[in-house]
């Protein structure tokens, strides 16, 4: 009779015995990739991970119903926490990320928007429109519209004056800076009349709005001193990237307002979050596209002084750009849609 | 018998809400995993934000300055001042542009599509980005949530200081939606900031947990000749929880309130012999694995006692 009596565990005891290898080894493997990265695990590893994940997982929402020891449910929950930002961490591999965006997220982003599009184009061309209207009834205007930027081009300079700006003089230094000023400019201009479109984009229609008068003053301002023709070439060759870039960008802010006025279906949250992505998506690109312009302006601008030349180049990029966005990344199902265009 | 089942699943999961990874006072994300298990993330608290963004713009305002620092303190600048160098002056300014414009404009985007998904001042207060609906962090909800900084954080920060200055109606209604954007973290339960909310992310913090031991000994407890009655019992898992906590800390003065106080609660009689009165610890010790057994015993059947106000 002096047999000891079996020892006495718990169902939750047992359960933790018998996993609590494969935590340990999940938190070891969760320490290095956090110190060094995946790059230094062995082929085997990485494939053993998800599996280690997967069983932590189980343990889990076994361990929820099952155990009230808090200190194991909570070692779990953390390091669960741990696995899945690490297995389902913001890095894919970078091929995925590139063909993914290029052929199908930004372009079709891009379509998605073509209402916004269409708005903002109508901003824009009413902009120049008054733009030129404004300075030709009254060239004090001009200041007012193009400010700072002008860089001696005002009113009062001579014609000749006017062809030095354009670029038919000399090298001058430090223009290559300049253009890197302005493509950082830009894009923070970009960034921010996306961002305004949460205000109801009454500040991005502002914003794109300046952008066509300033367009219109300069316009008025070249072609009244019969430079018209060398002022569209000096700005075609980057302005057609740079102004479908802000036309863009300035969707995005007009759609990001859409959504926050009139959510649809959805609740306001939801449809933010859904905007936000796509529209993230598409000022990447956004982003992008003013760099290409930045080098455009920077290197194009000095070396290029062609006016046919400018105009090929300007050309070319718009042509580029709207058969990007119109052609890539269509699924073909309906062949009859692909025919008409998505812009308005 | 569905219902049941369900009831006791929302019960569970209430008891591990009032504390996620047993830290009281905090609320949880619950987030949707592909597997379809639900694993809750703390939610970074207010504080822990301000502090986050406080470091990064102190790293962002400290290194240019460092940089100018480190460029009129080298003997460099010497170089450009003939002009044969135009050319290394203009790749020194062009690098410097990009230097500012990535500070201004790239910093927090940089390090939120990192591995880490936190900026440096987040990785400090042990916080970090997710996607709100379970799924990857992408670089698009990235870009979102820090271009909305713009108009949350920047803008904001400007009007503030410049607000002042001006004076009058328009600064002072600029101040005010200024200072909304700045706080709206505070209204809502997750303190997510409009650029969560518009790119889908949560900031949560990600504690470090250690395993520690399993405090249920039956086996020594049995020898002590500890048993408690059904009746004895009569504490829910909330009370559990906390008398894992205070036998974890194992704080003396603790240990002896909390055990006078269940002895009385529960009508405990101690042992004739003063030999035989078991110390706080292994009283406690004994009265946790008993009750542990017990409610453990009860949740598989589908009974769970949240905590003492049962009827």
């Amino acid at each position: 009779m002096a047999e000891t009596p079996p020892p006495l565990r718990l169902k939750s005891q047992k359960f933790r015995e018998a996993r609590q290898g494969d935590w340990k080894a999940l938190n070891a493997q969760l320490d290095r990739a956090d110190r060094k990265g995946l790059n230094g695990f062995s082929v085997e590893e990485i494939l053993n991970l998800p599996l280690l994940y997967r069983s932590a997982m189980s343990s889990l929402s076994m361990a929820q119903s099952i155990s009230l020891d808090r200190n194991m449910v909570t070692y779990l929950q953390a390091l669960c926490a741990r696995a899945y930002v690490t297995v389902y961490g913001p890095q894919t591999r970078v091929k995925d990320i590139l063909s993914g965006f290029f052929a199908r997220d930004w372009p079709g982003g891009v379509r998605k928007l073509w209402r916004e599009i269409a708005l903002s184009v109508a901003i824009f061309i009413v902009g120049i429109i008054a733009g030129w209207m404004i300075c030709a009834h009254d060239s004090s205007w001009y200041a007012n519209f193009v400010g700072g930027m002008s860089e001696g081009r005002t009113p009062s300079a001579s014609a000749e004056v006017l062809r030095k700006t354009l670029g038919h003089s000399e090298k001058d230094a430090m223009l290559s800076p300049f253009a890197v000023f302005l493509m950082t400019h830009n894009t923070r201009v970009a960034i921010m009349s996306f961002a305004f479109g949460i205000l109801f984009g009454i500040p991005t229609f502002g914003l794109m709005l300046y952008e066509g008068l300033q367009m219109g003053a300069m316009l008025w301002l070249f072609s009244s001193k019969g430079l018209g023709v060398e002022f569209g070439a000096w700005l075609s060759i980057h302005g057609t990237t740079e102004m479908t870039a802000f036309i863009i960008a300035s969707a995005c802010g007009f759609h990001i307002a859409r959504r926050l006025m009139f959510p649809g279906d959805l609740s306001r949250r939801t449809a933010l979050a859904e905007a936000g992505k796509l529209t993230g998506t598409v000022m990447i690109g956004v982003a992008l596209m003013l760099t290409i312009a930045g080098c455009l302006e920077g290197i194009g601008r000095q070396s290029i002084t062609e006016p046919v030349f400018r105009f090929a180049i300007g050309g070319v990029m718009l042509t580029l750009w709207l058969l990007f966005f119109l052609f890539v990344g269509r699924t073909r199902k309906d062949p009859a849609k692909k025919m008409e265009p998505a812009h308005g | 018998m569905a219902k049941a089942g369900a009831m006791s699943g929302k019960k569970g999961r209430d008891l591990m809400a009032d504390a996620p990874y047993g830290e009281y006072g905090r609320t949880a994300s619950e987030i949707l995993t592909p597997e379809g298990v639900v694993l809750p993330f703390i939610n970074a608290s207010f504080g822990e934000r301000v502090g986050a963004v406080v470091i990064d713009l102190i790293i962002m305002a400290v290194a240019p300055i460092l940089m100018l620092i480190a460029f009129f303190l080298l003997p460099i600048h010497d170089l450009f001042t003939d002009k044969h160098n135009r050319a290394a002056l203009e790749i020194l300014w062009i690098s410097w542009l990009f230097f500012t414009f990535f500070i201004r404009s790239g910093y927090f985007m940089f390090f939120e599509m990192g591995r880490r998904a936190a900026t440096p001042g987040k990785r400090l207060m042990r916080l970090r980005v997710i996607a709100h609906d379970g799924g990857r962090l992408t670089p698009s909800a990235v870009f979102t949530r820090n271009a909305m900084r713009e108009i949350e954080l920047f803008m904001p920060l400007g009007l503030l200081f410049t607000a002042g200055a001006s004076g009058g109606i328009i600064g002072l209604l600029a101040f005010l939606w200024a200072l909304a954007l700045l706080l709206l973290p505070l209204f809502n339960r997750q303190h997510a900031r409009l650029g969560d909310f518009l790119a889908g992310t949560r900031v949560v913090h990600m504690p470090k947990a250690q395993l520690s031991y399993d405090l249920a000994d039956l086996d020594g407890d049995r020898n002590l000749g500890l048993t408690f009655t059904q009746e004895q019992l009569a504490y829910g898992e909330m009370e559990l929880g906390v008398l894992e906590q205070v036998l974890r800390d194992r704080k003396a003065s603790v240990m002896k309130a909390v055990a006078d106080k269940i002895k009385a609660r529960i009508n405990w009689q101690a042992p004739k012999n003063p030999a035989d009165v078991p110390p706080d610890e292994a009283f406690l010790r004994a009265y946790y694995g008993a009750l542990r057994a017990y409610l453990e015993g009860r949740m598989l059947l589908g009974r769970r006692r949240k905590d003492k106000t049962f009827s």
